[in-house]
């Protein structure tokens, strides 16, 4: 019982700290999906130039670590004068960050779609942009979901980062309560059950898509 | 100021020296996944307890950050009379987490390779032993090595969060020189180009794996 | 009576209307009382054939009827709850007791069974990271301890009789439909099986594709290999077959030499496939 007093202790915190990361996550999520369209529809109809900006764009953010992008936005930004609270400054990292991956994931939705889909949409006069809209997105986006509801549960571990540029969620809680009681096994255990059962929620539901686009196909 | 040559003739050996240990991390840590991984899939393509030990540990370990895991072996394990040192406790985590995701990599491939192949081996009288080692891994191989590559490129971003036990990566060489210094640009670009350059290396060798070791298909 | 088959020599008809099967002769197949559901949709019903050595048996009826599912029971690839299955003698999926109570067979001697059983498919199955030749000598190398060099000898052997000498260097994926199955009947050959059976190997192919194949096979029954084969190819059959076994639902209807199996068959059911076989192939 002994054992587990830290945790009876500082049960409650630990619950304000996930209900932070959750909050990080959840409003992250949304500037990353948008932006993350633009850049696949963009990649795959746009011009030579927006198409070679993307590119670049996709080869910095994938081939740096996100700890990197957040430790120097957290020291950059105030050298620029740009007066952003942290939070916000976070969350510009996450989205722009998460936006490459996002955009992977539709612009592989938009692709796997039979060309058979493409010629009969053509074949009955639509334009494009109806084609897009009647035919293409509604399949693609379905075929993009579980891989999409998996980086989402991606996103909600990768905010426990935000911890080491000093913003306060789930781990940063935990850290503190852990200097408070010197407990360290029982509390980032208790972190660790926290985070999964977010993320094991959020993957099963993914899951459970994936099963039902597979019973509609 | 910007680019100044003294600062950055000192910054390029600490940063080098840093990188080193993020490649020892990486290489080390992608060698034990793909070792590590095989069995936990072939365990989950089992049937019973076997299955569902794997299964559990695959979901445990991706379902919950990898910084979390590092601080519970690091700082947990150390409490109850396990002390082991940061980069030990790094390489642990990185393998665990990425072990999981490194299995299930495998398990898709597996589950790629037709029911019919299995079929037609055990019709020639293959026993389980010849089966997987002539028909069904080699077969394998060849699919799981475009995400197998994309897997060691999360690994080399992933090993910077060792920074955050007190490891001397090159994220936390970075860390120490930008809070000593003013010149935060030269450190960030210093950074980002070697994990650019890491992560470049990592994906032209996959590619030329997968060259080499793709069937005629 | 269909015109289709109206033109059929009658000429070997005495000498097949009864079994070939010699009065000392042990049958080279088997099967007794084989019944198989998946679920609760029961696919064989007790179904008993025995085939002697030499003999080619061409199975046919309407899809849905059990034949490919019957082929499969054969080497165990489908388990089945009744009936026993011997090649040559010997048990396959399932050995009698003393008490004449059916054991399973373990794995290891189902797998050595299924050496003396030839199985070729509808959709070929070679493997596709082999070559050709490598998809013919791995069994033999890595299941019977064959010497790899005699296993090639034997391959190019084997590719010659099915005329892909020139391919032996080519992966699946470069090949057409008809080399494929060729080259899965030349694969299911080198393991020198008792027994080959067919699961409508020209069911997947392009119309043009289906001679080559028959041409191989109907040399391999010419040859004196035991052979059972499913098929909608009736003039195949018609050519080819020793005896043709008839099913539906699960069950052989009717069997016979094929002469009087096509032209004069016992039961409604037979004469009812034949006519809407031959209408639906009337030109």
């Amino acid at each position: 019982m002994k054992t587990f007093m830290p945790l009876i202790n500082s049960y409650w915190y630990l619950f304000r700290g996930a209900g932070m990361t959750l909050m990080m996550a959840g409003t992250a999520v949304i500037p990353a999906t948008l932006l993350g369209l633009l850049i696949a529809i963009a990649q795959i109809f746009g011009g030579r130039v927006s198409r070679s900006a993307i590119v670049t764009y996709l080869f910095v953010v994938r081939g740096i670590p996100l700890l990197v992008l957040l430790t120097f936005v957290y020291y950059l930004l105030p050298l620029t004068g740009i007066d952003l609270p942290p939070f916000w400054g976070v969350v510009l990292v996450l989205s722009v960050y998460y936006a490459a991956f996002m955009s992977e994931v539709f612009r592989a939705g938009i692709l796997s779609l039979p060309r058979a889909q493409w010629d009969a949409a053509k074949s009955l006069g639509m334009t494009r942009h109806q084609m897009l809209q009647i035919v293409i997105f509604p399949q693609a986006l379905r075929l993009a979901a579980p891989p999409f509801v998996s980086l989402c549960a991606n996103l909600v571990k990768a905010t426990s980062l935000v911890s080491i540029v000093g913003l306060w969620e789930l781990t940063m809680a935990s850290r503190e309560v852990v200097e408070r009681t010197l407990a360290p096994f029982q509390i980032f255990l208790a972190a660790a059950v926290l985070y999964f059962c977010i993320c094991y929620s959020i993957a099963a539901y993914g899951k459970y898509l994936e099963r039902r686009i597979l019973v509609g196909h | 100021m910007l680019f100044d040559p003294n600062f950055i003739a000192r910054l390029i050996p600490a940063l080098l020296e840093g990188a080193e240990v993020t490649v020892e991390l990486a290489v080390l840590t992608f060698l034990i996944c793909l070792v590590w991984g095989l069995p936990v899939a072939l365990m989950q393509a089992m049937r019973g307890p076997v299955a569902w030990i794997a299964g559990s540990y695959v979901q445990i370990v991706r379902n919950t950050p990898l910084l979390i895991q590092m601080y519970l072996i690091y700082f947990g394990l150390s409490m109850v009379g396990v002390p082991l040192s940061g980069f030990a406790s790094g390489l642990l985590a990185l393998c665990l987490q990425n072990g999981g995701y490194v299995a299930e990599i495998y398990r898709g491939g597996l589950q790629a390779v037709s029911a019919r192949q299995y079929e037609a081996g055990r019709a020639l009288g293959m026993r389980p032993w010849t089966l997987y080692t002539s028909v069904i891994l080699p077969q394998m191989v060849a699919r799981v090595i475009p995400p197998l590559t994309n897997q060691a490129i999360s690994i080399t971003k992933d090993t910077s969060q060792v920074a955050a036990i007190a490891v001397m990566d090159v994220m936390k060489i970075s860390q120490v020189w930008v809070e000593s210094s003013a010149n935060t640009y030269d450190v960030f670009l210093g950074v980002a180009l070697i994990y650019l350059t890491l992560t470049t290396i990592v994906s032209l060798v996959g590619r030329f794996a997968e060259q080499r070791l793709a069937f005629a298909a | 009576m269909g015109n289709t088959l109206n033109d059929v020599s009658l000429s070997a008809t005495d000498s097949l209307a009864t079994a070939p099967l010699g009065v000392n002769a042990r049958p080279m197949l088997e099967m007794s009382g084989i019944a198989k559901s998946f679920g609760t949709n029961q696919v064989l019903r007790g179904v008993s054939l025995t085939v002697a050595k030499g003999e080619a048996v061409v199975v046919i009826g309407p899809s849905g009827s059990g034949k490919t599912t019957l082929l499969r029971c054969i080497n165990m690839l489908e388990d089945y709850e009744q009936g026993t299955v011997s090649v040559d003698g010997e048990p396959v999926g399932y050995a009698l007791d003393r008490a004449g109570k059916r054991l399973r067979m373990g794995e290891r001697d189902i797998a050595a069974a299924r050496e003396k059983i030839g199985i070729v498919f509808q959709s070929y199955n070679l493997f596709p990271h082999m070559t050709v030749l490598k998809n013919i000598t791995a069994a033999p190398i890595r299941v019977k301890g064959v010497p790899r060099a005699k296993a090639e000898v034997r391959a190019r052997d084997l590719l010659a009789m099915v005329g892909l000498s020139e391919k032996e260097n080519a992966y699946p994926v470069n090949l057409s439909g008809g080399q494929q199955q060729r080259v899965a009947i030349a694969r299911a050959l080198a393991m020198d099986p008792k027994i080959m059976l067919f699961d409508e190997v020209t069911s997947a192919l392009d119309p043009e594709l289906v001679g080559e194949v028959l041409a191989a096979m109907q040399q391999l029954a010419r040859d004196g290999m035991t052979m059972i084969v499913v098929t909608h190819e009736m003039s195949f059959a018609r050519d080819v077959a020793d005896r043709i076994v008839f099913m539906d639902g699960g069950v052989i209807v009717e069997e016979g030499a094929p002469d009087q199996l096509f032209f004069a068959p016992r039961t409604d059911r037979v004469r009812q496939f034949l006519k809407r076989y031959n209408d639906r192939y009337r030109i």
